[in-house]
């Protein structure tokens, strides 16, 4: 592929939160697009095009926000978009920002996306009945409960690892002070004895409601190193980027390890030049809005044989000290602008690139992997990043 | 048999979608909207000193924040309008009446609304206007009833 190299020089996001009230949709995207412009050493005038995204208009009672939003993003004259792909759009905006440079259209792509979740009802907006259609009564939780009993018995992992991921991302989370959630009273027992919302799905094991925006600044290889010669941070450098759908609902179709998932990772790794991923990649950003998506997950993506997912999260392994950290800032457990999840997972992966997560980073992150999923387990977005040019 | 497209009855139901959204209006909007329900106008002047009304929250051209907010007054005058003379369900008032941009006096930009004047006889573009205002309190706009010609005009 003769694409033009890309990399994140710029990160800003907003602390994530149950309200922000006190400014309005367009203020809360500013606020995090000019923090990653301030991160980049960069002005809005620098910038050559906007692409935006975020999840179902339902979610928020706005029609096409994109439509007002030139004057806050400093988009006036600039080329404006919205990228749509259910609850992964955070990570396939991002995505789709990177395509542009990769392909030497713009020297410099501001990306953002956000979810106000306080202005809506996330359940609701997922489960009005829509005539001759199915019906999600439950919102996502009830959806995927039955998938999440499902990898219990095929692989036949104990009844608390869900539990354990929980713990974790909460644990995190307080080394994190973007994330919604600082739950410090948090223990084994507190998560364990919550209450069980879709079983065996515990309320503690469930992503929260929150509010935020996350934005990145995507630079071409000379407009990277000038950045970073201006802000002493080095590059991420995006070694490899991928996406893959499919049907809700097919015959034959596997729930609990969707096929568009392991092609997707498949592809993205063999971009970065990765054999082997566990040995490869130091630390990801997973999408995991209900505790057991983390094992699931690690299975999908290669991390670990089929079954043994579980065993990696029990034994510490996914742990900041473990030899595969996953969702050291909290990941989606612990913060859930629906639509901007995916992008964050992308901008904490490369944070970690850039030697820039404070008191979640990981030592010596060399390469890291973002990844979102969304609708119904069958849209994902990856991206590897590393600090060495692909 | 065998062709979909000779299906005579198709089913068919209705969606009808409800729910009680918010809104988060931020530091200017909400405070033109508050300024209404105290039946004031509020404006806002931007990077090339232009006073823009509605305000705007950021610069139109330079996208800077905005933030010196300026009273102007109730009443204005018609930039350009047209007339709506059938009236269906739904529209701002039951009697045939205007469509007009006006510029407010003390703004150097105009806003769309409704101006109950009887006939399109009784307005032009320069004709001098001012706000109704609504009878009860009421949200935001919709403190604004409509526009109504002034005196001056009305008289001349």
């Amino acid at each position: 592929m003769n694409a033009e190299r890309v990399a994140v020089v710029g990160i800003g996001q907003t602390k994530y939160s149950a309200v922000r009230g006190d400014v309005s949709l367009p203020g809360l995207l500013r606020e995090a697009a000019y923090r990653a412009l301030e991160d980049a050493q960069l002005t809005m005038d620098d910038i050559d095009a906007v692409v935006v995204g975020k999840a179902p208009d339902f979610f928020e009672g706005v029609m096409m926000p994109e439509t007002y939003l030139a004057d806050a993003l400093g988009a006036v004259g600039k080329p404006l978009f919205r990228v749509h792909t259910a609850g992964s759009v955070g990570g396939s905006t991002a995505l789709v920002a990177a395509s542009h440079v990769q392909a030497g259209l713009h020297q410099r792509v501001l990306t953002l996306a956000w979810e106000q979740q306080s202005v809506s009802e996330a359940m609701w907006a997922l489960s009005f009945p829509v005539p001759f259609r199915q019906q999600l009564v439950a919102g996502a939780g009830g959806y995927f409960a039955p998938f999440i009993r499902e990898y219990m018995r095929r692989s036949g992992a104990p009844d608390d690892v869900g539990v354990l991921v929980a713990l974790k991302d909460r644990l995190n989370a307080l080394k994190n002070p973007y994330a919604h959630l600082h739950e410090t009273e948090i223990t084994y027992d507190s998560v364990k004895d919550s209450f069980m919302l879709w079983e065996p799905i515990r309320y503690s094991e469930t992503c929260p409601s929150s509010d935020g925006a996350v934005a990145m600044v995507l630079a071409a290889e000379s407009a990277a190193e000038a950045s970073a010669a201006a802000s002493g941070v080095p590059p991420a450098w995006v070694q490899g980027t991928s996406m893959r759908s499919e049907p809700a609902t097919a015959s034959g179709r596997d729930q609990i390890s969707p096929r568009a998932g392991s092609q997707c990772a498949a592809d993205v790794f063999a971009q970065a030049g990765i054999s082997d991923p566990l040995q490869d990649i130091d630390m990801v950003e997973m999408y995991v809005p209900f505790s057991w998506y983390e094992p699931m997950w690690l299975e999908n993506l290669g991390f670990a044989p089929e079954g043994d997912g579980w065993k990696m999260t029990e034994s510490g392994r996914t742990a900041m000290d473990g030899d595969l950290p996953v969702n050291c800032s909290g990941g989606v457990l612990s913060s859930n602008p629906i639509g901007a999840s995916g992008m964050i997972r992308f901008a904490e992966a490369a944070l970690q690139v850039r030697n820039r997560a404070g008191a979640h980073q990981v030592d010596g992150v060399r390469r890291a992997l973002g990844h979102a999923y969304g609708g119904a387990g069958q849209f994902f977005a990856m991206w590897v990043v590393g600090t060495d040019k692909p | 048999m065998g062709d979909p497209s000779s299906t005579q009855e198709v089913l068919r139901a209705p969606l009808t979608i409800g729910y009680d959204f918010k809104r988060t209006t931020g530091p200017v909007i909400g405070a033109f909207f508050t300024a209404l329900a105290e039946h004031r106008v509020l404006a806002i002047r931007d990077t090339r000193s232009r006073v823009l009304c509605p305000p705007v929250e950021y610069d139109p051209d330079s996208g800077d924040p905005l933030t010196e907010m300026l009273e102007v007054r109730p009443e204005g005058t018609v930039t350009t309008w047209s007339w709506v003379s059938t009236i269906r369900e739904g529209q701002p008032l039951q009697e045939p009446h205007a469509l007009a941009m006006i510029r407010l006096d003390g703004a150097d930009t105009s806003m769309l609304h409704v101006i109950d004047c009887g006939s399109p006889e009784a307005i032009s573009t320069g004709a001098r206007v001012r706000i109704r205002w609504s009878a009860e309190p009421a949200e935001g706009f919709a403190n604004i009833e409509c526009f109504e010609l002034l005196e001056e005009d009305r008289d001349g």
